[in-house]
């Protein structure tokens, strides 16, 4: 007779169930290749190629062609300013061409920046006609980062120095812009916290079940004295152990991308202010985790309910990416570039039916510190309440006699 | 006086195959099987011999009539069943990524078996089936044959009551056919756990079985021991039995 004390133990065969588990997926490269390179991976190449633009458009320096063709003096007044000004505006050579020259290099789209000063320059300045064209040009490659940056600095800069050149024929147009969403840092983290952790789990659960049943293994299983529910549950907590291993190396991941965009921000102008809005503030990532667990969970119940039904692990694995990847991209697009809240009508009802939208919104809130407590609660139970429904269907699907014919 | 240990009753099994289509695959099977019998269950593929042994193991529901396995029903006391009995499926599946010792172990700790009694069944298992010397090997790197000998050590490690074998010689050369069908002949001989065999190598049968049970068509056509069949039915071997009663040629008046 089992005392009661006994029945609420670990049952030792779930852990070898777990255990075996565990171990098999260990072994498999490509398994383990999803659970830690693509975390890392994702979150170092956003680093590197953040690192990459900040500096093309803010540290390194680029080639400016200049043809001053004006006959009077402030040609030679914005040529002059222009030279003196190399380091700060970080130009690396100033290089006379004539016009045919800089409509040449326009023409076969090697020109960086080609500012052109017409011969008129002087004239159409000082004169006090209302003409609408403007006197001076900058053509730029806008397919370079830098060149673009350039660009717009040598814009600023002479009008700057040349104040009335530009802007007194114009509406001067001041544009302040009130951001609801986190910085670009948070938004990333949403972004990549959806688009990997949705899809993460899908070769574990479509080998774990439907690889199972491929490989016919799954038959002698379902004899051992352990009840099917159990044995679901058993792979369940494995899959949540597993993804444990995932949501440590995706905060390896932030960390690194933080390196990679401090290495490259500090010290240069305006850095500190890119790297406070670039970084992901450390604090956040124990949410960041916490939102990770509930959208791997809710990935894992669909997950298993697919591979159910699938015939195969490939079937199980393409199925799970097709019916994932349109909600998860669609999501991590609008989390990324506003807030879902925004969207009404039938189009916001499907956009906030899919659980890991919850997951969006309730980083978003937490994150810019705008939501309550209460809607943060529903956030959460919504994703839980759509993980349980699927699970019992998954168990269900799982007891059928048809998991083995 | 011989104890029965697998009784079935008026058996039948249907599938659904959609709405409008059904496949009967068990056709009211009665039968007794005796404890420490080697019973050959035979029968072309299709004939029903998987569906009967998923049936008395619990992983399918008869759709009527009822089966007993050490007297219990295999419906309402399937728990009590399943710490008894051991499966080596038709197209048995091994976890690759495991060595071949872990296969042995994790199975039979998945029956409770204490660690101490698994070492030793594994070690003995393994040594009887010659692949003691590659136990820590990932099986994913075994032949076919081998990975059916590692099979056939698994089903035995939790020295069950009662063992289906559903082809276990299948793809095993013949030294390791032999061994596999000495295994068979101690277990039953020497431990009396019973043995229900599948296999379509009909002198296999003739050598291990002490009765066969011939089904065609979800019927069971024939049981009795193979000497006493080919007196029923005045063939000269087995073969003959079978052949006559699934194909309805007469070498039998």
């Amino acid at each position: 007779m089992i005392s009661g004390s006994r029945q609420h133990r670990l049952d030792p065969k779930m852990v070898w169930l777990l255990r075996k588990e565990i171990k098999s997926v260990l072994r498999s490269r490509w398994l383990l290749v999803g659970f830690i390179i693509s975390p890392l991976f994702a979150w170092m190449f956003q680093g590197a190629f953040l690192g990459f633009v900040y500096a093309q458009a803010s540290v390194e320096p680029e080639r400016i062609y200049i043809t001053n063709e004006d006959a009077g003096i402030w040609g030679d007044y914005v040529y002059g300013n222009l030279s003196e000004s190399m380091d700060t505006l970080l130009i690396s050579e100033l290089v006379d061409v004539t016009y045919e020259e800089g409509v040449e290099m326009t023409d076969n789209i090697t020109v960086s920046v080609w500012i052109y000063i017409p011969a008129y320059f002087t004239e159409k300045l000082l004169s006090n006609t209302t003409s609408h064209i403007s006197p001076l040009n900058i053509t730029y490659n806008a397919a370079s980062f830098r060149a673009s940056s350039a660009a717009t600095r040598l814009t600023n800069y002479i009008s700057g120095i040349v104040n009335s050149l530009l802007i007194e024929r114009l509406v001067n147009i001041q544009r302040n812009s009130v951001a609801p969403q986190a910085n670009y840092g948070h938004q990333l983290a949403i972004f990549l916290v959806m688009l990997t952790s949705v899809l993460a789990p899908s070769p574990y659960v479509g080998q774990s079940f439907a690889g199972e049943r491929e490989r016919h293994t799954l038959e002698a299983l379902l004899v051992v004295p352990m009840s099917r529910l159990r044995i679901l549950f058993t792979k369940l907590v494995a899959g949540l152990l597993l993804t444990l291993i995932y949501s440590v190396f995706t905060v390896v991941g932030i960390v690194t991308y933080n390196l990679l965009v401090i290495l490259r921000a500090q010290g240069a102008i305006g850095g500190e202010a890119a790297i406070a809005y670039y970084s992901v503030d450390l604090a956040s990532v124990p949410l960041i985790v916490f939102c990770q667990l509930l959208v791997l969970l809710t990935a894992i119940s669909i997950g298993v309910v697919i591979s159910c039904i699938a015939k195969d692990q490939a079937s199980a694995e393409s199925i799970n990416n097709l019916v994932l990847l349109v909600p998860t991209m669609v999501i991590g697009i609008l989390g990324f570039t506003g807030s879902i809240l925004q969207y009404g009508g039938l189009f916001g009802l499907a956009v906030l039916a899919i659980p890991f939208s919850h997951a969006v919104i309730f980083l978003n809130g937490v994150l810019v510190g705008n939501a309550t407590a209460a809607s943060l609660v529903v956030n959460v139970v919504y994703m839980l309440v759509f993980t349980i429904v699927f699970l019992i269907i998954g168990a269900k699907l799982f007891e059928r006699e048809a998991i083995i014919v | 006086m011989s104890e029965t240990v697998i009784r079935t009753e008026h058996l039948s099994k249907t599938f659904e195959k959609g709405k409008a289509q059904e496949v009967r695959a068990l056709k009211s099977v009665s039968l007794d099987i005796q404890k420490g019998e080697v019973f050959g269950l035979l029968g072309p593929n299709g004939a029903g011999k998987t569906t009967l042994i998923r049936i008395l193991v619990g992983l399918l529901t008869p759709t009527s009539g009822r089966a007993w396995v050490l007297d219990r029903d295999v419906v309402e006391d399937i728990d009590y069943i399943r710490p008894r009995v051991a499966l080596l499926p038709q197209e048995a599946g091994i976890y690759e990524r495991l060595t071949a010792r872990e296969n042995l172990i994790y199975y039979g700790g998945l029956y409770g078996i204490p660690d101490d009694a698994l070492q030793e069944r594994t070690d003995r298992l393994l040594d009887i089936v010659g692949l003691r010397e590659k136990e820590d090997y990932q099986v994913r790197g075994f032949s076919g044959g081998m990975k059916r000998k590692v099979l056939v050590a698994r089903a035995l490690i939790i020295e069950p009551q009662i063992v289906f074998m559903d082809e276990p010689t299948t793809g095993i050369d013949t030294i390791g056919a032999r061994v596999v069908r000495n295994m068979l002949k101690k277990i039953s001989s020497e431990h009396k756990q019973t043995v229900i065999l599948t296999t379509h190598d009909l002198h296999e049968v003739e050598e291990l079985c002490n009765r066969v049970g011939i089904l065609n068509d979800g019927n069971l056509a024939a049981v009795g021991k193979p000497s006493a069949l080919e007196e029923e039915f005045k063939a000269a071997n087995l073969e003959e039995v079978f052949t006559g009663l699934v194909t309805g040629e007469g070498v039998y008046d």
